[in-house]
């Protein structure tokens, strides 16, 4: 990202800085993106790729799902909402169905969730515009709240992994190819006033020797858009299992140069040994960490959050913490969604009240929030900083 | 009226068969059954002990009803018997009799039947009580009996030691575990879980040809093997145990219930390189559905005993009638041991007892019916499987009937997050491979011995694999490639 090219806050800091904040509350909560989808929702996906639903009428049933869980996202007092990516059938084919060039033979599916086979046969076609449409779904849920909303989509090094590549005789540049057309996206994304944005990476872990490409590619994506940028790299969360094991090793050095402003890792399911990395490389920008296992149905008490939450202070200052569960909440019930959210909202509550600072409610009267983007409200809790220079390599 | 033929091979290859269509339709054109609406159902049931009668009415009932409508049946016909019986208008006319007097009211009045528990889905039937108490005491039975259970298999022994199929598992599994060392990603334990370990003969196969690989292989995997062995039966589990020997501590034994893993070996969760199920899933309880002209339906069943053999039965244990029900109960809740000492007027030791559960088991036959589903998401399949996993096999296939598999869906759905994400699981059973097969082949249940047989609904456990992210293929089983017995692998797909 070219944070120069972002408006000055009011408060004279860059946006979401403490200093643009001020008053802002601490541990802001929030999710990685994708919300509990149930199984009625997964039966009528499914009806619908098997072209028995047209639409229009998946269209409307969207909305209707994406007002629901915005709406169960605010009344479990989450700071910083997303659509669920509820439109979205799994993590890859939402963006390659529509990107130009991806050519995809088969577009039913026995099952929704399933991938396609993509392929690309020849290079990309590469012209500045956007032509994946989030900016429409960003629009749309920003409709439907008042609060922060955070738009995720998946970065260039992870769609890649799921196409054939007949194109390029370096895979590194199909890479490059998906990231300058997700930059488009972005700069759409952001005109039409997405100011917090995330780029997931869940299949970079299986790949731990192409996390620099996989960081090159992300600075692509965020070059020259103002917002506040998130990398949420994990093990997978597949049919709620992890695809690869390992340790986050991987990510260093190489994502000391990744130009964003936070990084969203899973710890409650593999536990906190990992913020050690954290330190060790000095990471200097803020970390989302994850605090609720979203790949088991137990619903972790506010304790257990506080503790994990506590853990994590001892290596992140609390102006750089973000908190949020490990991965998306797509494979639990919703039952089991809310109850997770609930508890981690209440977790934070609990350290935010040790670290002297009162909750701040989540609608009307808190503090102002850091200098929004255009058509993001101007209260409520925020994301926390991005750094105030992108780090050195 | 439509007359399902699914035995097509026999309809071909037996005059016998054939021979018995004409009297059939005849003694059907004969009554006053309402042919327009009449379904027919045809099988040659392959299993010489079964619970079925050679004709039998199976109502439908009406959504909300607890009673069938008079014409709203269809008479289910085992082709073998029926021909081999030598009076087809005698059969079908007391099947038709059956069905437009009530049979399968909760007051049969006919008289005709012993009823030894209410309609439920075949999962909940007294066959399985049946069935656990057989595993349970296999030690009383197979005293009875003279024989040992693994004779009573179909090939006549276990399948379990084949070195070669032992060999290319392991070095599979050597593989995986060379490239994850070299990604700093081995665990540090690797776990092999196998599940109704039988008589150990796998294990013990498996553990030394292990053990001889991995000393050519030369890292160290054996030191660092645990060898899981879970088996619902203490007794076949002590017999493994003394079968693994000098492997001791590399393995651990657990009496667990296959279609319960996730409390007792939840803690593997994603850390199982192999899961290896040998014979199980067939013999575990399951429910049957089926989809009749457009609507869906769960076979309830009724166990019963034919009145000439429960008299039979009471003359030969000095008993009245209606003490069979209550002692059958009694029989399956608390074993032939524990019977015989709490009525010993009756059997005078266990021995006596076992022979009044042989006898019982010997006469007991099965009632069914159909119940409207009023949406499949209502039907529980397995605690986390709902009935909706069923619908593109029911909405594909036009007229079928199958196996739910419930308990070996329970088992399957708990098994695979056990996987890590490079494992792979390994089953061996009787597995049907097509939704089409239904259409041409009886199934189960039948009686192995003292135990239930059912084939297990293959396409169905694909499609929760697929739906969990697994990829499923079946292959014939190496050791016997004539056999019906499939091999199922599963491994994470995408």
């Amino acid at each position: 990202m070219t944070r120069s090219k972002q408006p000055p806050s009011p408060a004279g800091g860059a946006p979401g800085t403490r200093a643009a904040r001020g008053a802002q509350s601490l541990l802001p909560t929030t999710v990685v993106g994708s919300y509990s989808v149930p199984e009625w929702l997964e039966r009528l996906k499914t009806e619908f790729y098997q072209r028995r639903i047209s639409t229009a009428h998946m269209t409307e049933i969207y909305d209707m799902a994406i007002k629901a869980a915005v709406k169960d996202q605010e009344l479990a007092g989450i700071d910083i909402v997303s659509d669920g990516e509820l439109r979205r059938d799994n993590d890859i084919d939402y963006f390659l169905a529509r990107f130009p060039g991806v050519h995809i033979a088969q577009r039913a599916k026995s099952d929704y969730y399933d991938y396609y086979d993509a392929e690309v046969t020849a290079p990309l076609l590469e012209d500045d515009k956007a032509s994946l449409g989030l900016a429409a779904d960003y629009a749309f849920t920003r409709s439907q709240t008042d609060r922060p909303v955070k738009f995720s989509f998946t970065g260039p090094f992870s769609l890649s992994r799921r196409v054939t590549n007949a194109a390029y005789g370096d895979q590194a540049d199909l890479v490059r190819a998906l990231a300058r057309g997700l930059n488009a996206e972005a700069r759409s994304l952001a005109n039409a006033g997405a100011g917090f944005l995330q780029i997931d990476e869940p299949f970079l872990a299986g790949y731990p020797e192409q996390a620099a490409l996989a960081v090159e590619a992300v600075n692509i994506v965020t070059d020259g858009v103002p917002a506040t940028w998130a990398l949420h790299v994990c093990y997978g969360n597949r049919y709620a299992r992890p695809s690869w094991e390992g340790h986050y090793d991987f990510l260093f050095p190489a994502v000391l140069a990744a130009r964003v402003d936070q990084l969203v890792l899973e710890f409650a399911r593999k536990g906190p040994d990992d913020l050690r990395l954290i330190r060790e490389y000095e990471w200097p920008s803020a970390l989302g960490v994850g605090v609720i296992d979203v790949k088991s149905t137990s619903v972790e008490s506010p304790e257990l959050v506080a503790a994990r939450i506590r853990h994590a202070l001892e290596y992140v200052t609390p102006d750089k913490l973000m908190v949020n569960p490990d991965c998306g909440l797509r494979h639990l019930a919703p039952d089991v969604a809310r109850g997770k959210l609930r508890a981690m909202v209440a977790g934070a509550a609990i350290v935010r009240g040790e670290l002297g600072e009162l909750a701040a409610p989540a609608q009307g009267g808190g503090p102002p929030g850091p200098a929004p983007a255009e058509g993001e409200p101007a209260s409520g809790p925020a994301p926390p900083a991005p750094a105030a220079s992108p780090p050195a390599a | 009226m439509q007359i399902d033929v699914r035995s097509v091979r026999r309809l071909r290859e037996s005059p016998e068969v054939r021979d018995v269509f004409a009297p059939m339709i005849g003694a059907l054109a004969g009554s006053a059954a309402d042919l327009a609406q009449l379904r027919v159902v045809c099988d040659w049931i392959q299993y010489k002990a079964n619970f079925r009668e050679p004709a039998m009415a199976r109502p439908l009932l009406a959504a909300g009803a607890s009673d069938p409508a008079a014409d709203s049946y269809e008479i289910a016909v085992d082709l073998r018997r029926l021909a081999a019986s030598g009076d087809v208008p005698a059969a079908m006319t007391t099947a038709l009799a059956q069905a437009a007097g009530g049979h399968g009211r909760e007051a049969s009045p006919g008289g005709d039947l012993v009823w030894l528990e209410p309609w439920v889905p075949g999962s909940g039937s007294l066959i399985w009580r049946f069935n656990a108490l057989y595993w349970q005491a296999l030690t009383d039975w197979e005293k009875a009996t003279g024989k040992e259970y693994e004779q009573s298999l179909p090939g006549g022994a276990s399948d379990a030691r084949n070195v070669s199929a032992a060999h290319d598992l392991i070095l599979d599994l050597f593989k995986v575990w060379d490239e994850l060392a070299a990604r700093r990603a081995l665990p540090d334990e690797l776990y092999v879980l196998e599940l109704g370990v039988g008589n150990g003969g796998q294990a013990r196969t498996f553990l030394d040809e292990f053990q001889a690989l991995d000393r050519r292989h030369g890292r160290g995997y054996y030191r660092r093997l645990h060898y899981l062995m879970g088996d619902y039966s203490p007794h076949v589990l002590e017999r493994a145990r003394q079968e693994i020997g000098q492997h001791r501590e590399h393995t651990s034994g657990l009496v667990l219930e296959a279609t319960r893993l996730s409390g007792s070996v939840g803690f593997l969760a994603g850390k199982a390189f192999l899961v290896y199920i040998s014979n199980v899933y067939d013999n575990l309880p399951t429910d049957e559905v089926a989809s009749i002209r457009g609507r869906n339906y769960l076979v309830q069943v009724r166990s019963y005993l034919p009145v000439a053999e429960a008299d039979a039965i009471a003359r030969r244990f000095g008993l009245p009638r209606e003490q069979l029900p209550p002692l059958i109960g009694r029989l399956v809740r608390i074993g032939p041991e524990l019977l015989s000492e709490s009525v010993p007027e009756r059997f005078a030791d266990t021995g006596q007892a076992v022979a009044f559960w042989q006898a019982s088991w010997q006469a007991l036959r099965q009632a069914e019916r159909y119940l409207p589903l009023e949406g499949l998401d209502t039907y529980q399949v397995a605690p986390s499987v709902t009935g909706e996993i069923l619908r593109p096999l029911l909405s594909a296939e036009g007229d079928v009937r199958m196996h739910v598999s419930n308990g070996a869906l329970a088992s399957f759905a708990d098994a695979l997050p056990l996987l890590h994400p490079f494992g792979r699981m390994v089953c061996h059973d009787l597995f049907t491979t097509t939704p089409a097969e239904y259409h041409a082949g009886f199934f189960g249940p039948g009686k192995y011995d003292g135990s239930v047989v059912n084939w297990v609904n293959g396409p169905l456990l694909q499609l929760l694999a697929s739906r969990r992210g697994f990829g499923v293929q079946f292959s014939p089983f190496s050791q016997r490639p004539a056999s019906h017995v499939k091999t199922l692998t599963a491994q994470v797909r995408d």
